[in-house]
């Protein structure tokens, strides 16, 4: 008979789930049922409460001891801190994410062990010291406000805790056991859910002379396949498959193989498909591309010292290797940055990050021995890394659509979850665990966080506000200008509650530097007052904002990622627990009002792809709002990320979109993110050339069909002008 | 005129330059085997039922030859009918898709069995499992319908034609393979067989653009030869339509016995009709069903995609990529 209740109640989700474009409250009504579901599961191991939660996973060895005695001493006061109707706030999406991949199981059984509820109460708890703590955090979590990344929300409280999502390695040695040593870091600290972001610049290209067997060296290529094996071979517990970046300087004499690594057609011993690649690119590249020069690429055994060096120091010494001929060989920039260009539109890879813009405003970097050699895997963490440290940081996202009241941003509230964000990053620094001691030496010495956000633009449309208007410019500015002072605020409350990091003195901060300094903004009264305040309290943390893609707590959030627009106003999300319809839910409900979200109108829409600009009989206004990434000018977007740049202390994911690109459309664009001073830019979006004929929408006869026919190169056979 | 017999040669100018940009197209979302992972599918066949394997392992079987046999009719008829030089540009390129395909259900197959016993009975299933072998028949004697002609002289031998290239987009690539499509996203909208549903969402992209380049060449035969269309075509079309429906249904009946949670022959059987009217519609014939879609997971595959990279590989870039450098273009 139960069989029969959970078979039904599955199909209804199924079919609640399928029904979410025609209304939106399918969505809720489906997550309705998967809660119950869930309650129903996990009421067959006996799990009710939060306290049977916590007990019943810590009987099943997945727990640390410490947390299920400090739940079970406060089992009364924090079974009630739950709020039950909080589910009420998910999205199908976002609960199924939670159920699929969040909740901890039997090891046996498989079945849930807690409910979403106890998943968010027990991470808070993982991450408190005290119940009022606890109930701070779940409380900005259940309401949806702020979510700390997906390794915490994995493994707070577990016996493992390893919290951070991204590593930074600095590039191996130019010696085989520093590379077979780097493998070895690469795969401890992708097994508990890492992101990996790695150099490869100090290692020598091909050609170059092996003095030991006095043979020739195959270049990075050989090198990089292992890693891309290595990577593959590691699955993050099932949750998740491993995934790399790599970095490489475009000076060094492998750059063009590194760029074909990602091609799909040629030799396949020559290609690493799980890798990304990234370009860390210095400027003297990009003004000789600006000025079609000549660029000449080196072997870094010969030129060991470039790695280290960046701005005028990284000038000077190029400038003089290229004089003494130590080049490899030389080609014009262009043919390069046109190649550079390819390779972006043909595998979105080969991210284009600036070398001098993400040291010459970085916090970390006032000593010359302090560099930053590379960004992470999502390219918004940007921290020093050597030898011996490897940078990490530990992630958090504000759900900016959380923060609204009525038409206008509710800014007390958006600072007091600032704070709060704040305290708990920089506790995560002191609970997690470490997969290598190079890690756990960096993050205790500069206790780096990445505050970010999301759902940037829920706000945009929920105020009305489009993405290339100045309103929009504005308001995004001053988010970000507002995170940062209360975020640096806090950290100067926390570095004298507990103790300025070990490296301060280090810092560019320990000099009255703060980062809207480096771009003439700093001497507005709030960020002068911060800069007396923490001139007498130093700072907890070296860096503390980063935006972040987002990609999986924005789902459970039920906001856009980060600082996105939109990519279709109907699309679906492709994950490992299968996929899922998403409509643009404040389009549907600005077009029921006008009583146009007709079965009609749903066809037109996926029939052009989730966009509306020309479906006849919808408002101009409604169109210029709900533009997709692909309609929107890319300048604006890149032009928001650059206003937002002296508030963003690390740096942001940013995705910029193509539908076509070209080379001379790339070459502008990424000519233009570097002018206007990004850090780093992120994918390059395009769409496939072609596409699968359409089974549920009504397929369309050739004369409904416009511009089938239409070539004046051929009028006989075209119908459509006579 | 497009159907006219010998062996053009001329490209420009250009009577259809439709047809090139279609192979222009086709190239720039070239896709290879190596990119598709497919071992990640080998723990969820290990999970499921009998008769979800039973399922998975037909229809394997049937993906074995399924693309092979188009491969043939393009070679022995299309392409020596249809005579332009640009479109049979676009004909080798679908002969090249057609080739990966067949490469991609291969390596499919030696990573799904294992056992090479199992292997072989698969490729055997052509001539053994009656539920394939009658529709590898019904295209056989299609194929075999042009096998005299040497030249389309008269309108009979044109008709023939059109039957057959019709047969083969709309029965074949547009029914067929449809319905083994809606068995793959139907595992895929439950979290399973990634691999597998990765590689069909690259060969479904190719073979609708087969489809749309087919029945662009139906199109542009009744711009040219009107009075080919008429309605005693129609009515051996939708016969046509009509045996493929048996056919496929018979083979949903193999697969799905008495049926699973969301996947049974009667809405199977709604499916292909839904599908079957939607050629009909296409080909601006009077559609015979009036069945409504029941599978709710298709939608999915009509909307773009938004993976998180983090978890499946991004598919939606281009090949063949022009332009030069230069800094005053809008973006």
């Amino acid at each position: 008979m139960t069989q029969i209740v959970e078979v039904d109640r599955r199909l209804a989700i199924e079919e609640a789930a399928a029904r979410v474009i025609a209304d939106p409250e399918n969505s809720k009504v489906a997550a309705g049922l998967l809660a119950e579901e869930i309650a129903d599961e996990t009421a067959t191991h006996g799990v009710r409460t939060f306290s049977e939660s916590v007990a019943a996973t810590h009987a099943a060895g997945l727990l640390q001891d410490g947390l299920a005695a400090f739940v079970s001493a406060h089992s009364t006061e924090l079974d009630a801190l739950i709020d039950e109707s909080a589910d009420d706030r998910f999205e199908y999406f976002g609960l199924r994410t939670v159920y699929d991949r969040y909740l901890l199981r039997h090891p046996e059984t498989r079945r849930v062990l807690e409910r979403p509820q106890h998943f968010m109460l027990r991470v808070a708890c993982g991450l408190s010291a005290s119940v009022a703590e606890a109930a701070e955090l779940y409380a900005l979590m259940s309401t949806l406000s702020y979510l700390p990344s997906s390794p915490t929300l994995f493994n707070s409280g577990s016996r493992r805790p390893q919290l951070s999502s991204c590593f930074l390695l600095d590039s191996p040695r130019d010696e085989l056991e520093g590379i077979y040593e780097r493998y070895g870091q690469v795969a401890r600290l992708s097994k508990y859910a890492g992101g990996i972001g790695i150099s490869w610049t100090r290692v020598r290209s091909r050609g170059s002379l092996i003095k030991g067997t006095n043979g020739h060296s195959n270049g990075i290529v050989p090198w990089l396949r292992t890693l891309d094996s290595s990577v593959a071979a590691v699955n993050q517990g099932g949750r998740r498959k491993g995934a790399a970046c790599v970095y490489l300087e475009t000076w060094h004499a492998d750059i063009e193989e590194f760029l074909e690594l990602r091609d799909n057609t040629g030799e396949e011993a020559r290609r690493a498909h799980n890798l990304n690649l990234a370009n860390w690119v210095p400027d003297e590249f990009m003004r000789r591309v600006e000025a079609d020069a000549m660029w000449s690429l080196f072997d870094p055994k010969r030129v060991p010292h470039l790695t280290d060096l960046y701005g005028e120091a990284f000038d000077t010494a190029y400038r003089a290797a290229e004089a003494e001929g130590l080049h490899t060989r030389q080609i014009p920039a262009r043919t390069l940055y046109g190649r550079m260009m390819r390779t972006l539109a043909q595998t979105g890879n080969g991210w284009m990050t600036f070398k001098d813009a993400a040291n010459r405003a970085s916090n970390q970097t006032a000593r010359p021995e302090n560099v930053i050699h590379l960004s992470n895997l999502c390219t918004e963490i940007l921290e020093v890394t050597s030898d011996g440290e490897t940078a990490v940081c530990n992630l958090g996202s504000i759900n900016l659509a959380a923060h609204l009241a009525g038409e206008s941003m509710d800014w007390t509230r958006l600072r007091a979850t600032v704070r709060t964000a704040v305290r708990f990053l920089d506790r995560t620094i002191d609970l997690g665990f470490y997969p290598t001691p190079e890690a756990e030496a960096a993050n205790l010495r500069w206790r780096p966080i990445g505050l970010g956000v999301m759902g940037l633009a829920d706000v945009f449309f929920s105020l009305r506000l489009p993405f290339d208007s100045p309103e929009a410019l504005a308001l995004s500015t001053r988010i970000a200008e507002e995170i940062a002072l209360a975020a640096y605020d806090t950290s100067a409350d926390l570095a004298v509650e507990r103790g300025r990091h070990r490296s301060y003195g280090d810092t560019r901060a320990a000099a009255g530097v703060l980062h809207p300094d480096h771009y003439g903004l700093g001497s507005s009264p709030a960020w002068t007052a911060l800069r007396e305040k923490i001139d007498r309290t130093g700072l907890r943390n070296s860096l503390m904002v980063a935006i972040a893609p987002t990609a999986t707590i924005a789902s459970i959030a039920g906001c856009y990622e980060c600082i996105e627009p939109q990519v279709s106003n109907v699309f679906k999300r492709e994950t490992l627990s299968g996929e899922f319809l998403q409509v643009n839910r404040y389009l549907v409900t600005d077009l029921q009002r006008l009583g146009l979200w007709t079965q009609e109108m749903r066809d037109a829409v996926k029939r052009a792809d989730g966009s509306i600009q020309d479906i006849a009989g919808i408002p101009s206004e409604l169109k210029i709002l709900y533009r997709t990434a692909w309609e929107l000018p890319q300048k604006a977007l890149i032009d928001l990320a650059a206003a937002r740049t002296p508030y963003i202390d690390q740096s942001q994911s940013l995705n910029l979109f193509m539908a076509t690109p070209t080379i001379g459309k790339l070459s502008s664009m990424y000519a233009y993110a570097w002018k206007q001073g990004l850090k780093t830019t992120y994918y390059l979006r395009s769409r496939p050339a072609t596409r699968i004929a359409q089974t549920t929408v009504q397929a369309l006869v050739p004369a409904e069909a416009e511009a089938v026919a239409c070539s004046l190169e051929n009028p006989e056979i075209c119908e459509a002008c006579q | 005129m497009l159907l006219d017999p010998g062996m053009d040669l001329t490209l420009r100018p250009m009577r259809y330059p439709d047809f090139y940009e279609r192979y222009r197209a086709a190239i720039r979302n070239t896709w290879t085997v190596e990119e598709v992972d497919l071992h990640s599918d080998l723990a969820d066949l290990a999970r499921m039922t009998p008769q979800e394997r039973h399922l998975i392992n037909r229809l394997v079987a049937f993906f074995a030859t399924g693309d092979s046999i188009v491969a043939n009719n393009l070679v022995l008829n299309l392409y020596q009918h249809v005579n332009a030089p640009e479109a049979r540009l676009y004909l080798s390129r679908q002969l090249f898709e057609e080739a990966v395909h067949v490469q991609f259900y291969l390596t499919l197959l030696d990573t799904y069995l294992p056992d090479p016993d199992e292997r072989v009975k698969a490729f055997a299933a052509v001539d053994n499992i009656p539920s394939i072998r009658d529709k590898a028949e019904f295209c056989f004697r299609w194929i075999d319908t042009l096998a005299d002609l040497r030249s389309l002289e008269t309108k009979q031998d044109r008709r023939a034609f059109l039957l057959n290239l019709i047969c083969f987009a709309a029965c074949i690539e547009g029914l067929f393979f449809y319905g083994a499509f809606a068995y793959v996203y139907w595992f895929r909208s439950r979290g399973l067989l990634s691999g597998l549903a990765t590689g069909t969402n690259w060969v479904f992209r190719d073979e609708s653009m087969h489809m749309e380049f087919a029945f662009s060449v139906v199109d542009t035969v009744r711009a040219e030869e009107p009075d080919l269309f008429d309605d005693k075509l129609g009515e051996q079309v939708t016969l046509m339509l009509e045996e493929a429906v048996a056919a496929e249904l018979a083979f949903a009946r193999d697969l799905c016995g008495d049926g699973m949670s969301g996947m049974n022959v009667d809405q199977m059987r709604e499916y292909l009709e839904y599908v079957a009217d939607q050629r009909l519609r296409r080909l601006s014939m009077p559609i015979r069903y009036g069945t409504a879609n029941p599978f709710g997971f298709m939608e999915l595959q009509d909307v773009q995609e938004l993976a998180n990279f983090f978890e499946r590989r991004v598919s939606a870039y281009q090949v063949a990529v022009e332009g030069n450098v230069t800094f005053d273009e809008t973006f």
